[in-house]
């Protein structure tokens, strides 16, 4: 049970005292190791700050490297020296306070009208009876403070403020007079706590003076561990160097001090003290140089293993890394259900699940803890926590040993829950719940159903599998992580896993009007789907194709929608009209996932794309669909209507340069006669394409092009793309979305087209095919497109990915109140009623679906 | 609970993490709309920016949109009058000296400046050799005279800087229409068969001022203009019509709920906040959530110099402790009455 539960976490500044209080050691030593290759006592590796060789023994505490949570050392600085990151807070103050009389520059008074609005903010703040926290006013309001700081002299004393200036990183002048550290110290000592609180400052958890540094905390050893290369020489951490540095000028200032030293070579080490320092907590610190290892590496001292992508924050903290998982390629099975995930064997044997103890599974614990092989228990947890590794010496042992209250780690079998995940997750849909089934093979098998949210597919993709360690974490994944629970989307509510490819293919064959299935046919497709019940034949013996889709319906069912061009209708689990086509699963409204999502439930929604799927799947196998060099071999008459189209454009294009030649052009509203020339050339050919598309399907109607069979259906490949390799490629486009232009020194793309020439084949218009195969000219338009195209991706997911970033830390704090009212995370409103009606995008087509059935 | 509805089960329930669903709402089909609109380009005539870059613009609380549109609609009456129309146009479009200048003399010894002027500009922006000249004296508080073909004005001074400068100034001049309207066309509503303005600038407030204008129906995509014309509520409606508009025009379907989230979280502060470091996720109040987003060392260095408090209630700052996240059904808490803890007695099983 959680007993202690981090409540809140206050920041703050270090004490000097409690620095020392807090240090087990005081360093003098400005060295790592002796000749011995022993840490030298009192110096950086001191043993009492802990271990990180496995075998020693730490001089604080007795631990081993393992146990040992390490211990700070502290340096006695002999000069104190600032703080380089807080020198921006420190500047605020003294420009804030008089240097005199150590008050507020502002008098009472004033103070009290900043002061005033602020304490009437908290009482609403007070009085509200929520759970929100007290927020803490900002006393040190932006007003208030540029007030002060332009203020020529305290209104308390009537001292001049003088002319304060602040120079990056850490040197503060008064009238041209340097301030010391410990100046600066003195002077912020003496500001009353009453006076930092109008600053916006708690004095109990950071005292201004506390910035200035006179003990420099120094982190265990297991923060900077040193490593021993291959050689045997040791290499230190970065930090370590670094604080050698600064222990080597702290001693070398010392001996100066003593010594009586004339003051130039004190300030001169006091200021290489405060370089060391000030890059000993950031080595980015603007204007001044980085300090560099002995090759001329940037160090990496603290700042830089907070800051960024690899940083401390995003790395390790927020990033978090797991047992309990696996990771490999993924192929496809369609014989797998959409829930089910299929595990290599070996790695469900190394997986393990708990399996809870209790006087009531006692024997059946037992039971499986006998087992030698798969699926047997790898651990046994005690109730005191102990986990002990289940080998074939100790199980009689612990056989006797077990008793209720005891978790026993077992082999993931069959039928286990799993998170199967897919990166880059940029969605809910990107890890949802897989029951394990544990198959030969070395590759996850899933069904291909499920791969639209995953944005998976079989191309080598990996993916990775998480076992949920507790009954609560299995049950959540079970209960609402499960795919068919994801099936449709909560970005507009449509399916997101519905049948795809050749389930779909499939479909649109068997259900074409009149298609027809041999009895043999028929009784094969339909053992795939598990109906053992045949429908009735037609006279001739003959199975109709939609009667075998239709015995996969929920029984009862009734649709009516819309399939390529005819309508869908379906009635009382029959389907009478229509052919199946992506758009009948597909987005929008009025789907048949939809209704009997909404009528049936999501388990027998799933088990129908399943069967649909697999029946689909064994359709196409029985009938075969291939697709070759035959699917994309132009007719004559398709080649003759090419040319034509082609020339007709060319014409007309011919014609506008000629307008626009002779200034008789009409310019479109807006824009230049060129841009205006342009344009229209653009939409000539575009209109070409799109003529194209239509000439192409006109001419061919043949059923045998499987190519063109799967565009109708929906399943793969658009109209566009068998144009582009029967007909013409087209225009190629560039990065700023225009026609390809420039090149070589004059205005054209290549050596081959007359300078300033703005016909379609000179500005990356492609006018030949795949099949036919590139001109010289062409080839090259078509790989600047390619390029182009390449290049513009990577920039747009950059920038979409940093948007996502963006957006997802700004709203993931939101979500619905007990009131169902939209809150952050102190309780204020974003939203009175979510959405204005509460409703959840995942059911808007559900609900789209009741308004067409009422009306 | 009251009885249940069986609309009941379309709703969202509590907990439910709204605020992240939103953002993978907008944040995934991001990397959809490159394609889209890499393939669609040059169908269109579009003159706005859209896609991506305008999704970033909007959510970035950009003060001025890249390219500011303002969609003018007229009084019913001159609505379907397309000379009418061109009449307004011409009262709106932004006309400056330099637009209808056809040659500027400078005469350095005489201190003179000679403007002459185009006689086509002139006619079709419908402005007088008079009216600039006036326009010349009141706006620059300067002396000019009309002469054939364009306008003199008389410096009185040799000094070549103020005599640049003067120039400068002119041609920078309004001549005619609104100040930050841009330059307008006329469209019509294939629909309706009205006429209406596109102008390429966003000064709504000085276009509505137009005699001609009907101000129930103009409006403009940018949001800072609507903003500060007619307030938080308008400028929320205006931020999340832009997105429903640019998301429609990539064909990418979003619920609006998610897209009225995302605008009801930038303007629930009375301003309108952009949801980057400047904005939403740097005002966080979790020290932690703040750190571990961007500028680290910044707030890490305030919250120590201030003493902050981090409340631990988000969701970043409960990951960074290994916290359960207080969303989702993380936010339900087990509560017992102050009393009852003592009548429970611990029964067998595990501790």
């Amino acid at each position: 049970m959680q007993t202690e539960v981090i409540d809140s976490i206050k920041f703050g500044i270090l004490n000097p005292e409690d620095a020392k209080k807090l240090s087990v050691v005081k360093l003098t030593v400005p060295d790592t190791y002796n000749e011995d290759g022993y840490p030298i006592e009192g110096g950086l590796l001191d043993q009492r700050m802990g271990v990180i060789d496995p075998g020693l023994l730490c001089k604080t505490c007795g631990a081993r490297a393992k146990s040992c949570p390490g211990h700070f050392g502290r340096i006695e600085l002999v000069r104190p020296v600032l703080h380089s990151e807080f020198s921006k807070v420190v500047y605020m103050i003294l420009q804030s306070t008089c240097r005199n009389c150590h008050r507020l520059l502002l008098s009472d008074e004033h103070i009290e009208e900043y002061k005033g609005a602020l304490t009437k903010l908290e009482e609403v703040v007070v009085d509200v009876e929520t759970d929100a926290i007290e927020d803490k006013v900002e006393m040190g309001s932006l007003p208030m403070l540029k007030r002060l700081k332009n203020m020529k002299k305290c209104e308390r004393c009537g001292t001049p403020k003088g002319k304060l200036k602040f120079s990056a990183p850490t040197y503060f002048y008064v009238d041209d007079y340097k301030l010391k550290p410990d100046e600066i110290r003195d002077l912020l000592a003496k500001i009353s706590i009453e006076d930092l609180q109008v600053l916006g400052i708690d004095s109990v958890a950071s005292r201004p003076e506390w910035l200035i540094l006179s003990v420099l905390l120094v982190p265990p050893v297991n923060v900077r561990p040193s490593i021993t290369l291959e050689s045997g020489e040791r290499s230190e951490d970065d930090l370590t160097h670094k604080l050698v540095d600064i222990m080597r000028i702290n001693l070398r200032l010392e001996q100066n001090l003593n010594a009586g030293a004339p003051q130039i070579i004190i300030d001169d080490l006091w200021e290489l003290l405060q370089y060391h320092v000030t890059t000993y907590f950031n080595n980015e610190t603007a204007s001044i140089p980085p300090a560099r290892h002995r090759s001329g590496r940037a160090l990496k001292t603290l700042a830089q293993r907070l800051k960024g992508k690899e940083g401390r924050f995003r790395y390790n903290l927020s990033g978090k890394r797991v047992n309990y998982s696996a990771r490999t390629v993924i192929s496809v099975d369609p014989n797998i259900n959409l829930d089910e995930v299929g595990v290599p064997f070996e790695i469900a044997t190394k997986l393990t699940v708990p399996f809870y103890v209790t006087t009531w599974n006692l024997d059946k614990a037992k039971e499986l803890l006998a087992r030698a092989e798969y699926p047997m228990v790898m651990n046994v947890i005690a109730r005191d926590g102990k986990r002990k590794r289940v080998i074939d010496l100790n199980r009689e042992e612990l056989i006797k040993e077990l008793q209720p209250g005891d978790i026993m780690e077992r082999q993931l079998m069959d039928g286990d829950i799993t998170l199967f995940n897919r990166q880059p997750s940029l969605h809910r849909v990107s890890i949802m719940s897989h029951k394990a089934k544990v198959l030969k093979g070395r590759t996850f098998r899933m069904n291909y159903c499920v791969t639209p949210p995953y944005n998976a597919d079989f191309d080598g993709d990996e993916m990775n599998l998480h076992v949920p360690q507790n009954l609560e974490a299995q049950s959540e994944a079970a209960y609402l992580m499960s795919p068919q629970y994801q099936i449709f989307s909560p970005r507009d509510g449509d399916a997101i896993i519905t049948n795809n490819e050749d389930g779909i293919t499939g479909m649109y064959l068997m259900t074409k009007e009149d298609n027809y299935l041999t009895k043999e046919q028929a009784v094969y497709i339909l053992s795939i789907a598990k109906v053992y019940e045949l429908p009735k034949p037609t006279k001739d013996g003959l199975y109709r194709g939609r009667d075998i889709f239709s015995a996969m319906l929920p029984k009862g069912l009734n649709f009516e929608g819309k399939s390529a061009k005819s309508p869908f209708v379906i009635k009382d689990g029959k389907l009478i009209e229509g052919v199946v086509t992506k758009e009948t699963f597909g987005r929008g409204d009025n789907k048949l996932l939809v209704k009997i999502g909404k009528d049936y439930g999501y388990d027998v929604l799933k088990d129908f794309i399943f069967q649909t799927a697999k029946v689909a799947d064994a359709y196409v196998t029985l009938m075969g669909v291939t697709v070759g060099v035959k699917e994309y071999t132009t007719s004559k008459k398709l080649e003759v209507e090419r040319v034509r189209l082609l020339e007709e454009t060319f014409g007309k294009i011919e014609e506008l340069i000629t307008q626009y030649k002779t200034r008789k052009l009409e310019p479109l509203i807006g824009y230049t006669l060129r841009q205006s020339l342009e344009r229209m050339i653009i939409a000539e050919l575009n209109l070409v394409r799109d003529k194209a598309g239509e000439t192409l399907l006109k001419y061919e109607t043949s059923e045998d092009n499987a190519a063109v069979e799967m565009t109708r259906s929906g399943s793969r490949g658009s109209v566009l793309n068998i144009e582009q390799m029967t007909m013409f490629l087209g225009q190629q486009a560039t990065l700023s979305g225009g026609r390809i232009k420039r090149g070589y020194y004059t205005n054209r793309v290549l050596p081959h087209i007359v300078p300033g020439d703005v016909r379609p084949g000179a500005r990356g218009f492609v006018a030949t095919s795949y099949y036919s195969g590139l001109a010289p000219t062409d080839l090259f338009m078509h790989a600047v497109g390619s390029r182009s195209s390449e290049v513009y991706k990577a920039l747009l997911t950059a920038r979409s990915g940093y948007l996502y970033r963006r957006l997802s830390n700004a709203l993931q704090d939101y979500c619905v109140d007990s009131d169902y009212s939209v809150r952050d995370t102190n309780n204020n409103l974003i939203q009175t009623v979510y959405g204005g009606d509460r409703v959840n995008p995942i059911f808007v087509q559900f609900q789209k679906l009741e308004a067409h059935e009422k009306s | 609970m009251a009885k249940e509805d069986k609309n009941d089960r379309y709703l969202v329930d509590y907990g439910e993490p709204v605020g992240i669903i939103a953002a993978q709402s907008v944040g995934e089909p991001g990397t959809q709309m490159i394609l889209r609109s890499f393939h669609l380009a040059g169908i269109e005539s579009t003159i706005s920016t859209s896609g991506l870059p305008r999704i970033i613009e909007l959510v970035d609380a950009k003060k001025k949109p890249s390219t500011p549109i303002t969609y003018i609609y007229l009084d019913e009456k001159i609505g379907k009058d397309f000379d009418k129309a061109a009449e307004t146009l011409k009262k709106i479009n932004e006309v400056r000296m330099n637009n209808i200048a056809k040659r500027v003399l400078e005469n350095f010894s005489k201190g003179k400046i000679k403007v002459i002027l185009d006689r086509q500009e002139l006619e079709s922006e419908g402005v007088t050799i008079r009216q600039v000249a006036s326009k010349i004296d009141k706006a620059l508080d300067l002396e000019s005279k009309v002469e054939d073909n364009g306008v003199v004005v008389n410096m009185h001074t040799r000094n070549l800087k103020e005599i640049r400068a003067a120039t400068i100034n002119m041609m920078k001049m309004l001549v005619s229409g609104v100040e930050g309207a841009g330059k307008g066309t006329i469209r019509r509503d294939e629909s309706t068969g009205e006429f209406y303005l596109v102008s390429a600038g966003s000064n709504i407030e000085g276009i509505m001022q137009v005699d001609g204008v009907d101000r129930t129906r103009t409006t403009t995509n940018d949001v800072f203009a609507i903003y500060r014309l007619f307030g938080i509520e308008a400028a929320r409606n205006s931020l999340a019509l832009e997105l429903k508009k640019t998301l429609k025009e990539q064909k990418i379907s979003v619920d609006e709920r998610h897209l009225n989230l995302i605008a009801d979280a930038m303007t629930a502060s009375g301003t309108i906040k952009g949801v980057g470091r400047h904005g939403l996720s740097g005002e966080k109040h979790s020290v932690f959530a703040r750190a571990a987003y961007e500028e680290t060392l910044k707030h890490l260095i305030h919250a120590a110099a201030f003493g902050e408090v981090d409340p631990m209630r988000g969701v970043t700052e409960n990951i960074l402790v290994g916290k359960q996240i207080p969303i989702g059904t993380g936010s339900v808490k087990l509560v017992i009455k102050k009393g009852d803890m003592a009548k429970i007695k611990p029964q067998g099983g595990s501790k």
